[in-house]
């Protein structure tokens, strides 16, 4: 990856492929210490459970091209730039009511009580928009949050880049990238699609013993 | 993708909206009427105080229209209708509740406190030095507001509301001084403000980044009528009255501007944000209110009310987050949601690609 900073025509793209995620924690150290919401970090690390898998959840906001948080927002706080980043909500605009919060499908907006405010992940524009990456990917040690272009990701990662998911009856396309193997099933099927992961059984051990 | 039936305002719609068109004619209706009668059919009316007529009337038609479009979006509307429910089911004590509300969130707006002191103190600069000067500019332009010498001392004035006298006062005294400089005091609160402001805009990395031209915009449009009105001070005071006629079109031009502005620019929040109240209220009547479980988790997350609300709002809006088999997707918790992500994408990988 390249650590020096993207020109215009080069059009990265963040992946976040949650299958990598270790849960070591530095990438919400390093949210924290974005220039667009100093020291609160903003990105989901979730432990599932342990009881049954290993996997964490690494959550940073998925900048939908069709936003559900910006459209069911009462104060029209929540706008999206040019490059399709969903900003964070306009501080005069903002109400607090939580619409977004309850109703993004990824689960990423947070109701900050404090300042009565949503803030959310802006995909650290203070950092991207000079071609820079978010502070979470320049720190993730799996590459689980990963930020290059296309032609980076063929060369260093298996898989296929994918940005459409299905929650119920809704399609939803995304900005953020995620990693698949197999693009023939389509969109990731949030809801009913298999809930267990590789990872639960790494080595195919309980599959063998079925 | 959203379904093609959406029933929110559409931004691509260039015709008038006709309530809105009807909300702000009422409203002109009422500035105008509000003149000819507060200045006692005009006798008062200061008609070199024309042009800022005319732009308390633009600005009026455009709040009342653009406000009454925005509370038409889905969202605002349900809002809107669940604030005054939340207010009607337990009137009295919501009454007592909202002094301390108004005080606290729209007056001393404390919320901005906590997220940075500077922030807070310019914008409490530039929200009374904007009261301030809306109280004096409104009733003197539309006629409400005049002063009259005292028999024939010059200097001994007393404060008209239409026809009815008032406050006496002397020119000399501290009231009479500040009396004269009321707008002068609040050009220097909105200008401390703005500078403020400024030094944050022009610094800080962060807020460059997330910069917007109304931002900017807004600022130079403060600015500018606090400097153009203190330099008519300036002319009155020091300079004998030198380029004063200069000065107060320019001055004029300004404010006419700053006022068809507000409707349409980041200054719109100033009636967008007492919403919050609403807010307030609906929250607490979602607490006592039972909660809603999430349905993978079974842990409360939210309101049902809430929840219902959005249930109701999303398809209007043209989003179906319902699910094959019964169910809704809005009523798995936000924690869920990620996990759910998570296990979704994660089973699609065969291996650590």
């Amino acid at each position: 990856m390249k650590l020096a900073h993207y020109g215009l025509g080069e059009m990265p793209v963040f992946v976040v492929d949650q299958s990598r995620c270790i849960g070591c924690e530095a990438c919400v150290q390093a949210c924290a210490e974005c220039g667009t919401h100093r020291g609160r970090s903003l990105i989901h690390l979730d432990r599932i459970d342990r009881a049954t898998t290993t996997q964490t959840a690494p959550m940073v906001c998925m900048h939908c091209v069709d936003p559900t948080c910006a459209e069911v927002c009462p104060a029209d706080a929540i706008k999206q730039t040019e490059a399709g980043v969903v900003q964070s909500s306009l501080k005069p605009r903002c109400i607090g009511c939580s619409n977004c919060v309850l109703a993004c499908p990824f689960g990423v907006p947070k109701y900050v009580a404090e300042f009565d405010q949503m803030m959310k992940c802006d995909m650290c524009q203070d950092r991207t928009s000079e071609g820079y990456a978010p502070m979470c990917a320049s720190v993730c040690p799996s590459e689980a949050l990963w930020y290059g272009t296309k032609d980076e990701f063929r060369e260093r990662r298996t898989g296929a880049l994918i940005r459409e998911y299905r929650f119920g009856s809704q399609q939803v396309r995304t900005k953020v990238y995620t990693v698949i193997d197999d693009m023939a099933e389509g969109p990731i099927d949030v809801v009913t699609g298999q809930q267990r992961s590789w990872l639960d059984d790494p080595f195919g051990l309980e599959e063998a013993e079925t | 993708m959203r379904g093609a039936m959406v029933a929110n305002v559409s931004s691509a719609d260039n015709r008038l909206d006709r309530r809105g068109l009807t909300w702000g004619l009422v409203g002109v209706a009422v500035v105008i009427a509000l003149t000819f009668i507060g200045s006692d059919r005009l006798v008062w009316f200061d008609a070199a105080l024309t042009g800022y007529l005319f732009g308390v009337i633009f600005s009026v038609f455009g709040i009342l229209y653009r406000y009454s479009v925005w509370l038409r979006r889905p969202p605002t509307k349900m809002l809107h209708r669940r604030g005054w429910d939340a207010f009607r089911q337990r009137k009295a004590r919501n009454a007592a509740a909202l002094p301390s509300l108004v005080a606290t969130n729209i007056l001393a707006q404390s919320f901005i406190r906590r997220r940075s002191f500077a922030r807070w103190v310019a914008h409490q600069l530039v929200f009374w030095g904007c009261i301030l000067a809306g109280l004096v500019t409104i009733p003197l332009t539309l006629g409400l507001l005049h002063f009259e010498s005292v028999g024939q001392q010059a200097d001994h004035y007393q404060v008209y509301l239409s026809r009815v006298g008032t406050l006496k006062f002397d020119a000399p005294s501290i009231f009479g001084w500040l009396m004269f400089h009321a707008l002068d005091i609040s050009a220097v609160l909105v200008l401390g403000g703005v500078f403020i402001f400024l030094r944050r805009r022009l610094r800080d990395p962060g807020a460059m980044a997330v910069e917007r031209s109304g931002d900017f915009l807004a600022l130079a449009g403060l600015f500018a009528v606090s400097v153009t009105g203190l330099m008519l001070t300036v002319s009155s005071i020091w300079l004998h009255g030198q380029y004063y006629s200069a000065l107060n079109t320019i001055h004029a031009l300004t404010v006419i501007l700053g006022l068809a502005y507000i409707p349409f620019g980041k200054l719109f929040h100033i009636f967008q944000r007492p919403g919050n109240l609403g807010v307030a209220y609906y929250k607490q009547a979602n607490e006592e209110g039972p909660a809603q479980e999430c349905r993978r988790c079974g842990e409360p997350f939210a309101s049902v009310q809430q929840i219902s609300d959005l249930k109701e709002i999303l398809p209007q809006l043209g989003f179906d987050y319902s699910i094959e088999g019964g169910g809704h997707y809005q009523e798995t918790c936000p924690r869920c949601r990620r996990a759910q992500v998570t296990l979704a994408q994660s089973v699609r990988v065969g291996g650590f690609g």
